[in-house]
């Protein structure tokens, strides 16, 4: 272009994005790259900063009980590191005192922490989140979905999360369609939780949750709700996917229902949930319906309600979306 | 008897931005025939009488109509002092960063600006006007209750640009030229996000141009965040691409400035940002991210980003630095833009302002 046109901005910004997708679709640009970027950050910023992970935070205090009393000398003036020497030599005798006491009593603390930590840890066992280790995100159930939230999320501008990504299927499609998109798998119990407090407000174009909606107890289900408010960008989609509970409680083998600590919400709690969040528009799309008891004519009145009601309850819809979006 | 109208600065240093502008508005008033004396809690560098301990003010001479002006841009105990005296007050807001972005970083710092933003609310019902830099600082303002606000832009000294270059420096950023060379202008402060322009460099050079260089200029307001930043560049291996210069003299800076193709700020809080009109000024075309006062100030002065993160960044510096066309049509925006901000047209606003209070 010449210096002398009229420059149009949100064209040329437009331009630019779009050819940033066809390079994420192309494999061009490596999905993990900006996640490992801050990675790298992470490690140097302050603990406040850091995700709010106990051991991470604890780990950083223990370091920081050293207290180092050589003081740097270093200066860009001539004469000024000998004279710092000398005072680091005539005053070393204090703060080494000073320092011995301040570590001891900084180690104490630290250990204190960590023993009041492994406490917790035991109680949390006991507590119905431990068994969300038993439970994992059922791969069959967002399959049928993947093409419904690609072509919702097509185009979409910034970064997506899909929490719990599992086998990151879902999170390889949305790439391939050019999507800046990336998982976090709970290997802990409520890391999808934790990844996302630790963003910052308004950074995700979207955000997907399935898995962890399904099995999580009603309090961790809440919570990920707000977050969904909090973490999308203006004009951001949340899409959950979750089992329906009349399905989950008939599914074969059951061991899931038995042993998750929660259970699935139905489709117009997260719809209700996501609406008093803010978000704008939400709406349940519902899965397919298996095929269910053939029906019988409507002379039979009563047999016939009694055959819908059975179908309802038998062979409703396995499973459901729900979208909503963040208002611009 | 002259009108008297007394600035009061709290950290007075004649060489930064809020020091050049004190200046600006002193011989500004003074030639309006206002009597106009700069008083400070600490300066360095000023010239001998340039500056006075604010304590020393004596007071308004007997029939002497007198304003005291506060350049409010920090906590200060100066605040405190103003709002026991008796002289009507004027404000001039640069805005103060919010604390919360210190925090993490400098607890004091935080505190020291938490203390500031908790003065602002207190100067309300003392000032009969309140100069901003910038819409954005004026809706903080009208927001806690002042009354009576105006825009009036902060002088910046373009004419310090064209006194001179180092030519060494100059000669050696040129002659050590590989790829691209990205640059910023600020101090070294969390909320300017300087990490995400080392992010979104890192990104550029995985992607477009592995010789790309980037120069972070600005003394450090956080030595915790700068140590980051440091720590980050080395752990990303880029200690030959990015350089961290602190504080430098004019014509360093103008040397940075000419060697640059491109200038890039994340910064998600500016009241004002100066920089981005001395980017202007040097023909340098700007990328920035959308945030606070800096769509206000850069208009279509330059790129404005809605999103920052490193790939969108380094995708748009990359069409900005490989488009010969583009690069020139954002130069001449920068340009066109400027001239909304040229020293003539600042002063009109201003004393248009000033007369709006003394008559």
């Amino acid at each position: 272009m010449s210096a002398q046109q009229p420059l149009d901005h949100d064209k040329l910004l437009a331009e630019i994005d779009e050819e940033v997708k066809r390079r994420r679709q192309s494999g061009d640009i490596p999905a993990d790259l900006e996640r490992e970027l801050d990675l790298v950050f992470a490690r140097f910023a302050p603990v406040d900063a850091l995700e709010a992970d106990f051991e991470q935070v604890l780990t950083r205090a223990e370091q920081a009980t050293f207290i180092d009393v050589l003081a740097p000398v270093e200066s860009s003036r001539p004469v000024v590191p000998y004279f710092k020497k000398i005072v680091r030599k005539v005053v070393g005798w204090y703060l080494r005192y000073v320092a011995q006491q301040t570590t001891s009593f900084a180690h104490a603390v630290t250990r204190a922490v960590r023993l009041l930590g492994e406490r917790v840890d035991a109680l949390e066992e006991a507590s119905p989140l431990a068994a969300s280790k038993e439970a994992s995100a059922d791969p069959a159930v967002l399959a049928p979905w993947t093409g419904f939230v690609v072509e919702r999320l097509r185009g979409t501008t910034g970064r997506v999360l899909h929490g719990e990504s599992g086998n990151g299927h879902l999170v390889d499609a949305l790439v391939k369609a050019g999507v800046d998109a990336y998982g976090v798998d709970p290997s802990t119990r409520d890391e999808v939780a934790v990844h996302l407090r630790a963003l910052p407000e308004g950074s995700l174009g979207a955000l997907v949750l399935s898995g962890c909606v399904d099995y999580l107890p009603l309090g961790a289900q809440l919570h990920l709700a707000d977050l969904a408010g909090a973490k999308l960008a203006p004009g951001g989609v949340v899409i959950v996917v979750s089992q329906d509970p009349r399905a989950w409680e008939r599914a074969e083998p059951n061991r899931m229902a038995d042993l998750a600590p929660g259970r699935p919400l139905r489709s117009e709690t997260w719809r209700h949930l996501l609406t008093e969040r803010g978000l704008e528009g939400v709406d349940v799309v519902e899965g397919e319906r298996p095929t269910g008891l053939q029906a019988v004519p409507k002379a039979h009145k009563a047999m016939a309600e009694n055959i819908e009601r059975l179908n309802d309850m038998l062979f409703g819809p396995s499973s459901y979306a729900v979208v909503g979006i963040r208002p611009a | 008897m002259a009108d008297a109208i007394h600035q009061f600065v709290p950290s007075f240093v004649p060489r930064d931005a809020i020091g050049t502008h004190v200046r600006a508005v002193r011989d500004l008033l003074r030639g309006m025939g206002i009597e106009s004396d700069v008083y400070v809690r600490e300066s360095r560098g000023a010239a001998k009488g340039e500056a006075r301990d604010y304590l020393s003010y004596q007071g308004a001479r007997p029939g002497e109509r007198t304003w005291l002006l506060y350049q409010l841009s920090t906590g200060s105990k100066m605040a405190e002092h103003l709002l026991a005296r008796p002289e009507p007050k004027l404000v001039d807001y640069h805005n103060i960063t919010p604390p919360g972005f210190f925090f993490p970083w400098e607890a004091h710092v935080g505190v020291e600006l938490d203390h500031g933003r908790r003065q602002i609310p207190l100067l309300a019902d003392v000032t009969d006007l309140a100069f901003n830099d910038s819409a954005f600082n004026e809706s903080e303002l009208i927001e806690v209750g002042f009354r009576k606000t105006v825009v009036a832009p902060i002088f910046v000294d373009y004419a310090s640009f064209d006194q001179g270059v180092d030519a060494g420096l100059l000669d050696r950023l040129l002659t050590n030229k590989r790829g691209a060379h990205w640059l910023f202008v600020g101090r070294i402060a969390p909320n300017k996000c300087q990490h995400e322009v080392v992010k979104a460099l890192a990104a550029y050079r995985r992607l477009y141009d592995p010789q790309a260089r980037l120069t972070l200029v600005g003394g450090s307001s956080s030595h915790a965040y700068l140590t980051a930043i440091e720590r980050y560049v080395d752990a990303l291996g880029l200690e030959d691409a990015v350089t961290l210069t602190g504080s430098i003299g004019q014509p360093q800076l103008a040397a940075h400035f000419q060697a640059a193709d491109v200038f890039v700020c994340l910064s998600e809080h500016e009241g004002f940002c100066v920089p981005l009109l001395e980017a202007m000024h040097n023909r340098v075309p700007i990328v920035a991210y959308d945030a606070t006062a800096v769509p206000e100030t850069l208009g279509q002065g330059g790129l404005l980003l809605t999103d920052k993160s490193p790939v969108a960044v380094a995708s748009v510096v990359a069409r900005v630095v490989g488009d010969d066309g583009l690069r020139d049509a954002l130069v001449v925006a920068g340009q066109a833009r400027l001239a909304d901000f040229s020293t003539e047209r600042v002063r009109a606003q201003w004393v248009d302002a000033v007369k709006s209070v003394v008559g």
